[in-house]
């Protein structure tokens, strides 16, 4: 990838329509945002914002962000960047038309330099991947040092926030850092029981959150990822924050963790619906581990990595949960889905979870065993493509909702220490299961 | 009278010693034909087979479910029964060149008949392996669909696709064969026309309450859809 002319550089018409063309010519950026790019310059830190109708909040993130630059990073060359999927309730107008804020940091000192706002549609409809890709391909060619992405739905957060993502990156040379946060104890399950436990045994790394919209990078990661040829794949366009991770993991790059706070749900984030939130975070965790099979099969263990800041917290404010339909829902794609399952599990693990569905509902358990079993052979049956991979996906839902409801009775009066062991000792079973799912990922 | 008979016998004996003297190489030659058929057919046949597990077609038959359907009805994989329908598509197509020597004029115009009809009965076996095929995959799309958004009988939702894409792919590989054309289309629009009726009607009269749901989760009714939320804790 081209590099953006230095300050200095571009003071020649001549050179400057040269790297123009050359631009235009080697990315997929339209002229007007390469424009808007060579006008800034290199910059040190770089905040991405992935917006599609975020009207209503996106002026509070940018105001935030740059609070941010101000406090924290007075002396840097900075630059917002905002990547549009198609709205239609002025967005962008917002980003470049709210005023900047007036706030000096603890020292006194008010920022030293222009505080750069761009803005460009990288498409008409939203995408992840297509967001993403561009907030790379604008560090890659402003040479940013650290970047964050910092999504325009959540606005109740600090300027800390922002800086807590960029400092692990640009002041302490790590290259992937991974958001962590404070929930409540019945929330993020998927994390909890699929994404954490399943992706710190196989790639040997204890990062929680797999699957954040924030995080941040280092501009050397954001220049190896640019340069991967798997921008087409479903799983990169759809969850391309966990692709990065496992990116960074297998290619040898630093990673960390940072906490944030409390994790907040966007009302739009694909999250909360369970369905898609599988398809796509399971779905890419699959696809991560067919990708990367040369990096993990010979692995034992995790390792810890560095945190910034406390570890994984845990609040026990109650959440709304209807346990009830949770419940009747794993019964009937138990009993609905077994022909389907029969070509993704063995009969014996197959076998088991028909058993534990005939119990009572007061005394049902799906047991951590089992749970790592079951994940493994469908891990397993991912790779030998047994059935299509969306349905292969698709038919986990009902056992994860089995699992979930599994863990929610269990764990109904539970301290946050008693969850904290218990998911410990997940993510222990699925280490030492771990064997299995080699011998049936190698299996003919 | 003795000398006639025996002119008539010897005439008969010639005739017969003639006919076979004719027909006799003229049935050699089609067994020739046949035997160079097999052999083309069974080279043919190793080279579709060959071809067809370069495009990874029993993958994708694995995938949709195709192949399941085959195990069950005890058939091997689809790139094995292309492959012999191939082959026995070729050989039947020498057998008939081979019968056609004989100089037969009622066989041959039966021959050239099914000559005719020979591709014909090659798209049509190929439609019905794509039905399969896609059948396979829209019910199971339906069956997990109904399951995950936790419809009742979702195997009926599911069964009610197969069969229907069923019925398609044979209604047009009849057609393609041009058998009773017209009585097919007919009784497939009637089929389709009245499940389709009876689906209204029941939806209609029994599902006024569902439809009541449907419309107002569709047209955004967003604190319903809030509580609906609420039901299932947040997976990340």
């Amino acid at each position: 990838m081209v590099g953006i002319l230095a300050a200095s550089e571009r003071q020649s018409g001549v050179q400057e329509t040269t790297v123009e063309t050359s631009l235009a010519e080697e990315t997929f950026l339209d002229d007007d945002f390469l424009r808007q790019l060579m006008s800034v310059g290199e910059v040190d830190l770089l905040v991405g914002i992935p917006s599609h109708n975020n009207a209503k909040t996106i002026g509070q993130t940018v105001v935030t962000i740059e609070e941010s630059f101000q406090q924290n990073f007075v002396r840097d060359r900075v630059v917002i960047v905002n990547v549009d999927g198609g709205s239609r309730d002025g967005t962008s107008d917002v980003v470049l038309n709210t005023p900047s804020p007036r706030s000096q940091n603890p020292r006194g000192l008010t920022t030293l330099r222009t505080l750069h706002r761009i803005t460009t549609r990288y498409a008409n409809q939203p995408s992840p991947g297509a967001a993403f890709r561009a907030i790379l391909t604008a560090a890659d060619l402003l040479r940013a040092k650290a970047c964050a992405i910092i999504l325009p739905e959540i606005t109740n957060f600090s300027a800390a926030r922002v800086k807590s993502l960029l400092q692990p990156a640009y002041r302490e040379n790590f290259d992937f850092v991974a958001p962590l946060y404070s929930r409540p104890k019945h929330d993020g399950l998927l994390a909890r029981n699929v994404l954490y436990p399943m992706g710190r045994a196989v790639f040997g790394q204890r990062i929680r959150e797999f699957n954040s919209g924030e995080l941040g990078f280092s501009g050397r990661l954001a220049s190896h990822c640019l340069n991967l040829d798997v921008w087409h794949e479903e799983s990169v366009r759809t969850s391309p924050e966990a692709w990065m991770a496992v990116t960074a993991i297998s290619s040898g790059f630093r990673s960390c963790q940072s906490f944030l706070g409390p994790k907040v749900h966007s009302a739009s984030s694909s999250g909360s619906d369970i369905v898609t939130a599988v398809r796509e975070a399971v779905g890419t965790l699959f696809w991560c581990l067919e990708s990367q099979q040369s990096f993990w099969t010979g692995r034992t263990g995790s390792e810890p990595v560095p945190t910034f800041g406390p570890e994984h917290e845990l609040t026990l404010e109650p959440v709304r949960v209807n346990r009830k339909r949770i419940f009747d829902l794993f019964l009937s794609g138990a009993a609905g889905l077994s022909d389907v399952l029969r070509s993704i599990l063995t009969p014996e693990t197959q076998a088991e979870i028909q058993r534990i569905a005939t119990e009572d509902d007061r005394k049902f358990r799906y047991g951590n065993d089992l749970w790592v079993r079951t994940l493994y052979e469908f891990a397993a049956s991912y790779h030998h493509a047994t059935i299509d991979r969306d349905h292969l996906i698709q038919a986990l839902v009902p056992l994860y909702r089995g699992r979930i409801y599994s863990f929610l009775q269990e764990h109904h009066d539970s301290s946050a220490e008693d969850i904290e062991a218990h998911s410990e000792n997940l993510c222990l079973e699925f280490e030492r299961q771990k064997p299995y799912l080699v011998e049936r990922w190698s299996a003919k | 009278m003795k000398e006639m008979i025996v002119r008539g016998l010897q005439q008969a004996y010639e005739n017969m010693v003639h006919m076979i003297a004719e027909f006799l190489p003229r049935f050699v030659v089609m067994f020739i034909i046949m035997a160079v058929g097999w052999l083309v057919a069974l080279l043919l046949k190793q080279l579709l087979r060959a071809v067809l597990h370069l495009t990874k077609l029993d993958r994708i038959s694995e995938e949709s479910g195709a192949s399941q359907v085959l195990r069950k009805a005890a058939l091997p994989t689809i790139s094995e029964l292309l492959s012999r329908a191939f082959f026995w598509v070729i050989w039947a197509a020498f057998t008939l060149v081979g019968i056609s020597v004989l100089g037969i004029p009622v066989l041959h115009e039966q021959i050239s008949r099914l000559f005719q009809l020979l591709p014909q009965v090659f798209i049509a076996i190929l439609i019905l392996f794509v039905g399969v095929l896609v059948a396979n995959f829209l019910s199971r799309a339906a069956l997990l669909s109904a399951v995950n958004a936790g419809y009742r009988s979702p195997r009926l939702w599911s069964g009610l696709v197969r069969f229907v894409i069923w019925i398609l792919a044979v209604t047009m590989a009849l057609e393609q064969i041009g058998l009773a054309k017209e009585t097919v289309i007919a009784a497939f629009s009637i089929f389709f026309g009245a499940a389709m009726l009876a689906l209204a009607v029941a939806f209609g009269l029994g599902g006024r309450d569902l439809a009541r749901q449907v419309l107002e989760r569709r047209l955004g009714d967003d604190r319903k859809q809030e509580n609906e939320k609420e039901e299932e804790p947040s997976p990340l």
